[in-house]
């Protein structure tokens, strides 16, 4: 065994083989109605996602639209991993660690942008589009001492694995597991649908995105979803001043285009029961189907027509017949396929959380469909919105009091036992806490793992 | 224009200076007061405030904003201010506004009409201080003896920054 050899496993050892959590302690932090508080509080608890989830699920990195051009790149992160999604000279998109092979900086700090190849800003050491190593300067220096350049350990290493499906790129940092169609089961029919919602059956990110920075616990952000039990009371206030706004128009004033967006967010326990909630495998969840919150939108001209034109009739119909609130995808990614907007989870620690809202055009339909997203996003969304400071301000109040000694416990048994499972999802009552409890069993499923991605890559 | 008439219109300027600058002061006034009611009206019927994500943002319809109101969502807001329901209103909400190199960038003669621009630095106290700056583009109507705002554009010097939650204009 060489001294890096041993080196590296007492690295490892540190950090993999003896977390001070055993499996058994991480299982009994979930039960079957409840959650212990350590899994938002904890430090090392988070650390352990970051290798566990972070680094074993298939998690979103970007849209291929975001890289159109050979040399497009975007910077980003896979849980705590520094990445860079880029499209190289023969077209594929790869997904590469930023990091530079010979001393580790991190090789570019743009958000984006395009390059013939990366160029290491320290020592110029520069690197393929693909991550392989190009050259280092004054090459001599290498000369009889052992550097092989074609040692990955030497590139920009590529993630294990990545996948795309209708253009949304997904990587994983494990070489084993479940293909992306797999992990995803019956969510990516939500991604099928806000693609099919174009006349040309292609979407794109359009522009820059919305980062929003949270004081809170990633899962805390994730839980909140499909929680239908929330909206009616910590969006009220929103909803009783837009219809106090409604009564204030002038008699005969049109109702504004806003309200229509904004209104449903108050609506009753009994709509949000209606819209039900559906969970499947590794965490995953939606609401709504035949209806949602998003059903009684106006139609906007031109649209319908493009589509039948495209799509025929039938197909169209049950393009937008599919009526689904937030689609969660375990655990980055959350999209609302009828308004075209995708929300982006980036964990930075146990009680900071970075949202990234990116926004898409329907290739072919009315740019007016693109205006409805993007006021959709301000209304909601934005951090200077009128609904996420809400959510916002109740994630940052259960991160500081969960840290009382009072009690221990996070409940969420809401609606348990009146689920019913067929063709290999469950559903329930939109208020239920199931898509909750669903997310624990695949949080317990991921955490007591003893094969974790670093053990793997190092086998 | 001839380098003779240029000399006469910096003399005799059509528009005053002091005027702008003191609505401009009373309009940061009514922000640091929280007084939206009030704030709104200065607004014209069809104008917008706008902040953009994105430097040199053209677009506030087919492109993210962090805001671009109209009227109708400025009375939402203004509606929703200090709710009693409201998690995120339960603090306090203070601001100070300083402005300053205000100079106008646009003037029509034959209007009033004008474009100016000034920077600004805001201190936001809202759970936490925050410090804000960056740069006002008001487009002013001239209406009777004072203005309106057809739109305020407020381009922070961080807009492309993850910001926690924003709870008013700026």
């Amino acid at each position: 065994m060489t001294r890096t050899t041993t080196c590296n496993t007492r690295l490892i050892a540190r950090q993999h083989q003896q977390p001070s959590y055993s499996n058994e302690e991480l299982a009994s932090l979930v039960e079957s109605k409840r959650v212990h508080r350590d899994v938002y509080l904890d430090p090392e608890i988070f650390e352990l996602e970051m290798e566990r989830i972070w680094g074993k699920a298939w998690v979103f990195v970007g849209h291929e639209s975001q890289v159109k051009k050979p040399g497009d790149f975007i910077s980003t992160t896979i849980g705590k991993e520094p990445v860079l999604m880029v499209r190289d000279k023969q077209g594929t998109v790869n997904v590469i660690y930023n990091r530079c092979g010979h001393k580790g900086a991190k090789v570019m700090a743009k958000p984006c942008g395009n390059t013939a190849m990366f160029r290491c800003p320290y020592h110029g050491w520069t690197f393929q589009l693909d991550g392989k190593l190009n050259a280092t300067p004054h090459k001599c220096g290498y000369d009889d001492t052992g550097l092989d350049p074609t040692d990955p350990q030497y590139s920009m290493q590529p993630v294990a694995r990545v996948e795309s499906h209708r253009g949304f790129v997904f990587a994983s940092l494990s070489r084993s597991g479940d293909d992306l169609k797999t992990f995803m089961g019956a969510a990516l029919e939500t991604i099928d649908n806000m693609a099919d919602r174009s006349p040309k059956g292609e979407v794109e990110v359009v522009g820059a995105c919305l980062p929003y920075f949270h004081d809170c616990n990633w899962k805390m952000f994730f839980e909140n979803l499909n929680d239908a039990q929330h909206p009616m009371v910590c969006h009220a206030s929103v909803g009783f001043a837009t219809r106090k706004t409604v009564k204030q128009l002038p008699q005969g004033a049109p109702v504004p285009k806003e309200v229509e967006i904004i209104s449903p967010f108050g609506s009753s326990y009994e709509l949000f029961d209606d819209m039900g909630v559906t969970v499947m495998d590794n965490g995953h969840s939606f609401m709504g189907g035949k209806h949602s919150i998003h059903s009684a939108y106006s139609q906007i001209p031109g649209y319908m027509d493009a589509m039948i034109a495209a799509h025929g009739k039938e197909k169209s119909e049950k393009v937008l017949g599919s009526n689904r609130h937030n689609t969660a995808i375990y655990p980055s990614f959350t999209i609302k396929d009828a308004v075209q907007i995708i929300r982006v989870v980036r964990p930075v620690a146990v009680d900071k959380t970075l949202i990234q809202t990116w926004h898409f055009r329907l290739k072919g339909a009315p740019e007016e469909m693109l205006h409805r997203t993007m006021t959709y996003s301000r209304l909601i969304n934005s951090p200077a919105s009128m609904v996420g400071p809400d959510d916002w301000d109740c994630y940052a109040r259960m991160q500081e009091s969960l840290h009382s000694n009072s009690a221990e416990w996070v409940d969420m048994r809401r609606y348990i036992g009146q689920e019913e499972s067929h063709n290999g999802v469950t559903h329930s009552k939109g208020t239920s806490d199931l898509s909750m409890r669903n997310q624990y069993k695949a949080w317990e499923n991921y955490m007591t793992q003893a094969q974790t991605s670093a053990q793997e890559t190092n086998q | 224009m001839t380098s003779n008439a240029a000399q006469a219109s910096r003399l005799q300027p059509s528009y005053d200076l002091k005027e702008i600058e003191n609505f401009l002061y009373y309009e940061a006034d009514l922000l640091d007061n929280n007084d939206l009611e009030n704030w709104m009206q200065l607004f014209t019927e069809d104008g917008t405030y706008w902040m953009p994500v994105a430097r040199n943002q053209q677009d506030p319809h087919g492109h993210i904003s962090i805001l671009f109101e109209n009227r109708a969502v400025m009375a939402v807001r203004a509606n929703n201010f200090g709710h009693r329901l409201a998690a995120s209103m339960e603090y306090d909400i203070r601001s100070s506004h300083l402005i300053a190199n205000i100079r106008v960038v646009d003037f029509d003669e034959n209007t009033g009409d004008c474009t100016i621009k000034s920077n600004f630095q805001a201190v936001l106290y809202y759970r936490e201080q925050t410090l804000f700056a960056g740069t006002c583009t008001h487009q002013l109507k001239r209406v009777g003896d004072s203005y309106r705002i057809v739109q305020k554009r407020v381009d922070l010097i961080n807009c492309d920054a993850p910001h926690k939650s924003i709870m008013t204009y700026i």
